[in-house]
């Protein structure tokens, strides 16, 4: 049986996989979903193997999370997406953070997901079917205004007035984004104002009853600059963005191959 | 009447192939879930009848269909005047996709579901029914009662939206009295003391079956599982009360041999969780199927085609006429939960009660899409479980199967977070 442990995380727009060892990262990968989860899932082992110097049969466990989950042939077992989260933050968590709630930024979903002091999952909630809070928003504006998604954070950063988008729903926002543009505003004023109003709506979902601890971001919507620094604003809080957020599905995935492989 | 066009009549054959396939579908999936106990299949074969046989109700005694909505409309009195009620409230998605057009985008699913049968004649139940009777409840059954009346001869009830003091009774009472013409007329017999007595008794009769049954259902681990329960509850929409009686009679007979022998359907682990909201209207199981396939128990709901609809029976202290009145007015109004009354305090003792009664451990909040009301009260629901350490989730959802992923990995992980939380209780 073999040492190392395997995470999947099947995304809506990529797959990833955290390869573990002794609840150390040893690699990551990320794909495109594409259209054929199974063979790009079976790819990304293969390569990330070759390119650790390992074999399959080095990796003692698989868990598959992420809407393809349960589609995933290579993995052994799966776990759903907030349970993985939950887990991944034990190792990306930043140091001196104190558990309490995550905000996991997806392609097609946001959650909260709220911990005890011991990392357990107290309770989570997730948007509905809508795009509007999740990395798929950022994406259509980021097109809209000429520039790339990585690029978004930093130019909102250097915004001075930030613009006001209300709607609550991506197609609207999206009219709202255009009418802006066609208004001359300065993009990173409209890019500031779309990263607030994305964090005002997630923080909507937040429950009222779950208080303590530090909040930290995950996912790959943690890695926009812009949307950190507006939760930080609205909710006058410090908050933390985990080491490899885009992995943390997977991360947790391979902790939880690493606890179910050890039996 | 003039003959259905061409595109009218394929509409209404493709409806059939597509809503009795849902139907099918469903009825299956809950039958697979555990053993189901012998007695519950002829509630079963009830939906059956009604979904997918396209049948009308089998009554042996000949009476006159009188639809209702909500859970507001005294059976009692509908007994009393020689018919007998079915209630309409449907989650039937095809019918909803046919409401769709008549009924603006936002209102809810189960509004549209039953104009939708309304406009497409389909089912036998709702067809025959020579009246509805509409209590004015929330904004969406408040406008549906004012369109509906387009297809089908409908009398709307109203209902007080406050219901603490005696005059708000009173009103209501008044609206019962104005009711009894109405069905005298349509059944061509006369509501009196006697028979309103023997309604009360026949509704009654039900209701204390149900209330044994829910001495079973309390039970962990579970004699049943809670989603072949929702179905039989729901059965009762569409069965005379007596025979629903007749064989809950049977199924309690049934669940106390289960007990005797130790009969489970479900292990020590899994997490038994209680569903509130928005209604859950077969063939509309969704989430009950979905809890229950991802491991969960489907062990208590405060939902009103479940218990809501089926406990308290009626009081009757002065047994005169105007006694018995007055105890139907207050017995729809007083102990109902239904988040159309402005202040609703008591639904929240009633989930704290049943979290205790039934060995909860977690709480899905279902609001359907266009639900203001129910979504309404969630905040304080929400908090009311904060303070028992209860776990709670509101999922929203609609009349289709699109979302059904979605919704899994909701209810899959919420499941895991019990489970992993009682494990830790443990060691």
């Amino acid at each position: 049986m073999g040492n190392y442990y395997l995470g999947l995380d099947g995304g809506s727009t990529y797959l990833k996989a955290a390869l573990m060892k002794e609840e150390k990262v040893v690699d990551t990968a990320v794909y495109p979903t594409g259209i054929d989860n199974n063979g790009t899932a079976k790819k990304m082992v293969a390569d990330l193997c070759e390119k650790n110097g390992i074999s399959r049969n080095d990796i003692g466990y698989i868990i598959a999370t992420g809407y393809s989950r349960k589609i995933l042939e290579i993995a052994d077992d799966d776990i759903s997406e907030i349970t993985a989260h939950a887990y991944g933050v034990r190792v990306t968590a930043p140091e001196g953070y104190r558990p309490g709630m995550v905000i996991d930024i997806g392609g097609q979903d946001s959650k909260i997901i709220y911990l005890d002091a011991n990392y357990n999952v107290k309770n989570f909630t997730m948007n509905d079917k809508c795009a509007a809070g999740t990395g798929k928003f950022m994406e259509v504006i980021a097109q809209i205004l000429e520039t790339t998604i990585d690029q978004i954070g930093p130019l909102s950063l250097e915004s001075t007035a930030p613009c006001d988008i209300n709607s609550t729903c991506v197609v609207f926002a999206q009219s709202e984004v255009i009418s802006l543009v066609a208004r001359k505003f300065d993009r990173r004023d409209i890019l500031a104002g779309m990263h607030l109003s994305m964090a005002k709506r997630i923080i909507k979902m937040m429950k009222k009853s779950e208080k303590g601890g530090d909040i930290l971001m995950t996912g790959g919507g943690a890695l926009n600059t812009g949307i950190h620094r507006a939760f930080e604003e609205e909710l006058m809080k410090e908050v933390y963005v985990a080491d490899y957020p885009q992995f943390n599905g997977a991360v947790g995935a391979a902790l939880i191959a690493s606890e179910r492989g050890g039996r | 009447m003039a003959e259905p066009s061409v595109i009218k009549e394929r509409q209404r054959e493709l409806f059939i192939r597509k809503s009795t396939r849902v139907a099918a579908s469903y009825l299956r999936r809950a039958k697979e879930l555990s053993d189901m106990p012998d007695a519950a299949a002829p509630f079963f074969d009830v939906l059956e009848n009604t979904y997918v046989k396209l049948s009308d109700i089998q009554d042996p005694e000949d009476r006159k269909s009188i639809g209702t909505l909500c859970v507001m409309v005294p059976a009692e009195l509908i007994y009393a005047a020689g018919a007998r009620p079915v209630r309409l409230c449907s989650g039937s998605y095809t019918a909803y996709s046919i409401g769709d057009d008549y009924i603006p985008r936002d209102a809810c699913p189960l509004v549209k579901a039953v104009m939708g049968f309304g406009k497409i004649r389909a089912l036998p139940v709702f067809d025959n029914c020579s009246l509805l009777i509409a209590p004015v409840t929330c904004d969406c059954k408040k406008k549906l009662a004012g369109v509906i009346d387009t297809v089908k001869n409908t009398v709307p009830l109203h209902i007080p939206p406050l219901k603490k003091e005696d005059a708000d009774t009173a009103v209501f009472l008044k609206e019962l009295y104005r009711l009894i013409p109405i069905l005298e007329k349509e059944t061509g017999q006369q509501v009196t003391a006697k028979s309103l007595a023997e309604g009360i008794n026949l509704v009654g009769n039900a209701q204390y079956e149900m209330s044994e049954f829910m001495k079973y259902r309390r039970h962990a681990p579970a004699l049943m599982s809670g989603t072949q329960v929702m179905a039989v509850m729901n059965a009762y929409a569409y069965m005379p009360a007596d025979l629903w009686a007749k064989q809950m009679h049977r199924l309690n007979a049934e669940m106390q041999l289960r007990l005797e022998q130790g009969h489970f359907v479900s292990r020590k682990n899994q997490p038994r969780i209680l569903v509130t909201g928005s209604p859950i209207a077969f063939p509309n199981l969704k989430i009950p199927l979905l809890i229950e396939e991802m491991g969960g128990v489907l062990a208590a709901d405060e939902t009103c085609m479940g218990e809501r609809g089926l406990s308290d029976p009626v009081s009757v202290i002065d047994a005169s006429f105007d006694g018995m009145m007055r105890a139907l007015a207050s017995r729809y109004t007083k102990p109902c939960t239904c988040p159309v009354f402005v202040d609703n305090t008591q639904r929240i003792y009633r989930i704290k009660q049943l979290i205790k009664d039934n060995h909860i451990q977690g709480v899905i909040y279902h609001v359907l899409r266009g639900c203001l009301i129910y979504d309404y009260e969630y905040q304080l629901v929400e908090e009311a479980m904060g303070e028992m350490d209860i776990p709670i989730i509101r999922v929203e959802s609609d009349y289709n199967e699109e979302d059904v992923e979605q919704l899994r990995v909701r209810i899959e992980a919420f499941i895991e977070l019990i489970k992993l939380k009682e494990y830790k209780k443990e060691a």
